[in-house]
């Protein structure tokens, strides 16, 4: 046992730093340091040939206020956010609800409707572009025996966004959709047998025990599923291009713009800092409104 | 019918409305991609009109595309992220969960900070680092920044925690070095884990496009999502050429997909990196 014990305790530490370095190297240099050079950047006018960077204080920041495509970006991007994290939420919870009943063909439907997930924004995007196509989209073409027009599915104003979400819903809900499965799981069968002789109906028994008790899934993938979608970026480039005019401009996509079409890293960093600053105080906005709610326990 | 039978149909009937929903829109565009090109401008039929490879012949040997080389470089750049991020993550992860180093906890902490922060906003900086280090264009510009990945790390240090410690002094008394006990004894039984971050890093990598799309810039260099965004750009017109493309980045994946169905559902649930 001596030999553990040097393990865990002075001199051979140096040699348990040997099973971070690499790590710590890459963390470093790509994520850490980095993340202070974006703050410091924002601060600067940074054009990326020049070879000076004055310093510009709030520059940056004061000029995105008063910039009229970021606000519009903004916009669309929260508007997207909303929906299409509020759709997956719910829609993913009802999925799972439906799932997690006894039977065989369980895994066989979950193994498709994790399907979408597994393609890259681009494929989905060339798909989705054409399912919404007015003239020869699929969605358009189910709902024309129905009697409904042909929509301009990405081509009108109030749309467009609304459109994006619900391409998003279709090809993210399968992930949380586990997040919810792996909740459910997680239930202790007693809660439902005390619920069954204490003669509660079936949607008595979904309201008050199984919802209340998924509450920290539900967060959990309220949150996540916010943060990743104000990132959005992909819908838009591929399938809209931001169109009809601005209409589904989005933030990351002007972030892009303005670093990688115009190289102005200095405005681009700050439009990055706001961002971000952004996701964290909706993040915190959901822990504390999360917080206010009252437990549940069992 | 009696009521829950009635409510057993619904449901069955509900999540068979779902499933279609889910594969129908992939269905329709591959049966696009195997049709003559003017049945893409056509609304949508349920038959199948004079099945033919041609696009996929086509947009692999179109000299403005360079399909085969989006290919081939998304391949390599996906495998060499999947091995060398595993060898650096489950180290890292060995120490965080059994080792001791004065700042383990405060580096921990420091760590649990960043992944609040978005990745966009370490864009810009690793972008004018990866320019100073002429590795725009090249390989290395996207395999080193996806080196140190935190979440693959929480991950890995969970499955490290759940082992018990009777294992690794049983090899200490038997003599064996920290590097091997890591390698030898400690490896093996996290391979689950391994495994499902192995899957999520190779999907996350294949389908990545932010990142690819600033890096790469040379027609040759890109990988395949960039790619298909430059053949959805300039050949939208052909859509049957498109849709071809997009299956060859849509196949491997369904491939992975269904061969490690179990694996990456139980990873995604295990680690909450299932969603987007």
């Amino acid at each position: 046992m001596t030999r553990a014990k040097t393990w865990r305790t002075g001199g051979y530490v140096a040699g348990n730093y040997a099973f971070i370095l690499p790590f710590l190297a890459f963390f470093l240099v790509f994520t850490a340091v980095p993340i202070v050079q974006a703050v410091v950047m924002s601060l600067h006018d940074w054009p990326i040939l020049a070879k000076k960077h004055p310093f510009i204080g709030l520059g940056n920041f004061s000029k995105l206020m008063a910039d009229e495509i970021w606000w519009q970006a903004l916009r669309n991007t929260l508007w997207f956010a909303f929906l299409a994290a509020g759709s997956i939420t719910v829609f993913s919870l009802f999925v799972s609800l439906q799932l997690h009943k006894p039977g065989r063909a369980r895994s066989l439907y979950r193994f498709f409707f994790y399907v979408p997930v597994v393609l890259s924004v681009a494929a989905m995007g060339i798909v989705v572009g054409w399912a919404f196509n007015t003239q020869f989209g699929l969605v358009n073409a189910l709902l024309t025996p129905l009697g409904i027009e042909p929509i301009n599915w990405l081509g009108e104003k109030e749309l467009v966004i609304p459109t994006l979400a619900m391409a998003t819903l279709w090809w993210g809900f399968g992930g949380p959709m586990l997040i919810y499965l792996a909740g459910l799981q997680g239930i202790p069968k007693q809660v439902y047998e005390a619920a069954e002789i204490d003669g509660a109906s079936r949607r008595q028994t979904t309201w008050k025990i199984t919802l209340p008790l998924m509450t920290p899934s539900i967060f959990f993938v309220l949150v996540t599923q916010v943060i990743a979608h104000i990132q959005v970026f992909g819908q838009s480039y591929l399938i809209t291009g931001g169109g009809p005019g601005r209409e589904s401009y989005t933030s990351i996509y002007y972030l892009y713009q303005t670093a990688w079409r115009y190289y102005r890293m200095g405005y681009g960093a700050a439009i990055a800092v706001t961002l971000a600053a952004i996701i964290l105080v909706i993040t915190l906005a959901q822990f504390w409104w999360n917080r206010r709610q009252s437990p549940v326990e069992y | 019918m009696n009521a829950p039978l009635r409510s057993r149909v619904m449901t069955h009937i509900v999540l068979i409305l779902v499933g279609l929903a889910c594969v129908m829109p992939l269905l329709f565009s591959l049966k696009i991609s195997l049709e003559p090109s003017r049945y893409a401008f056509q609304t949508p039929s349920w038959v199948w009109h004079d099945p033919t490879l041609e696009h996929y012949f086509e947009v692999v040997q179109r000299q403005d595309l360079l399909l085969p080389n989006w290919f081939v470089n998304s391949l390599f750049v996906s495998s060499t992220i999947v091995v060398f991020q595993l060898l650096v993550v489950t180290s890292a992860a060995y120490a965080f969960a059994r080792l001791t180093f004065p700042g383990r906890n405060a580096l921990f902490l420091v760590l649990l900070f960043t992944i609040m922060v978005p990745s966009q906003v370490t864009m810009i900086p690793v972008y004018t680092t990866i320019r100073e280090f002429k590795l725009l264009d090249n390989y290395l510009g996207l395999i080193l920044p996806a080196m140190a990945n935190v979440f693959g790390l929480f991950m890995i240090r969970q499955f490290f925690l759940g082992i018990p410690r009777d294992f690794e002094e049983a090899a200490m008394i038997d003599g064996a070095g920290r590097w091997r006990t890591w390698l030898v004894i400690m490896v093996p039984q996290v391979k689950a884990g391994l495994v499902a971050l192995a899957i999520l890093t190779f999907l996350g990598t294949w389908n990545d496009l932010f990142w690819p799309l600033i890096v790469m810039n040379k027609l040759e260099m890109r990988t395949l999502p960039v790619g298909l965004t430059v053949l959805n750009g300039s050949y939208g017109t052909e859509r049957a050429l498109v849709m071809a493309g997009a299956f060859f980045a849509i196949v491997p994946a369904l491939v992975l997909y269904g061969i490690f169905q179990k694996r990456i559902i139980q990873g995604s649930m295990l680690s909450g990196l299932g969603g987007r």
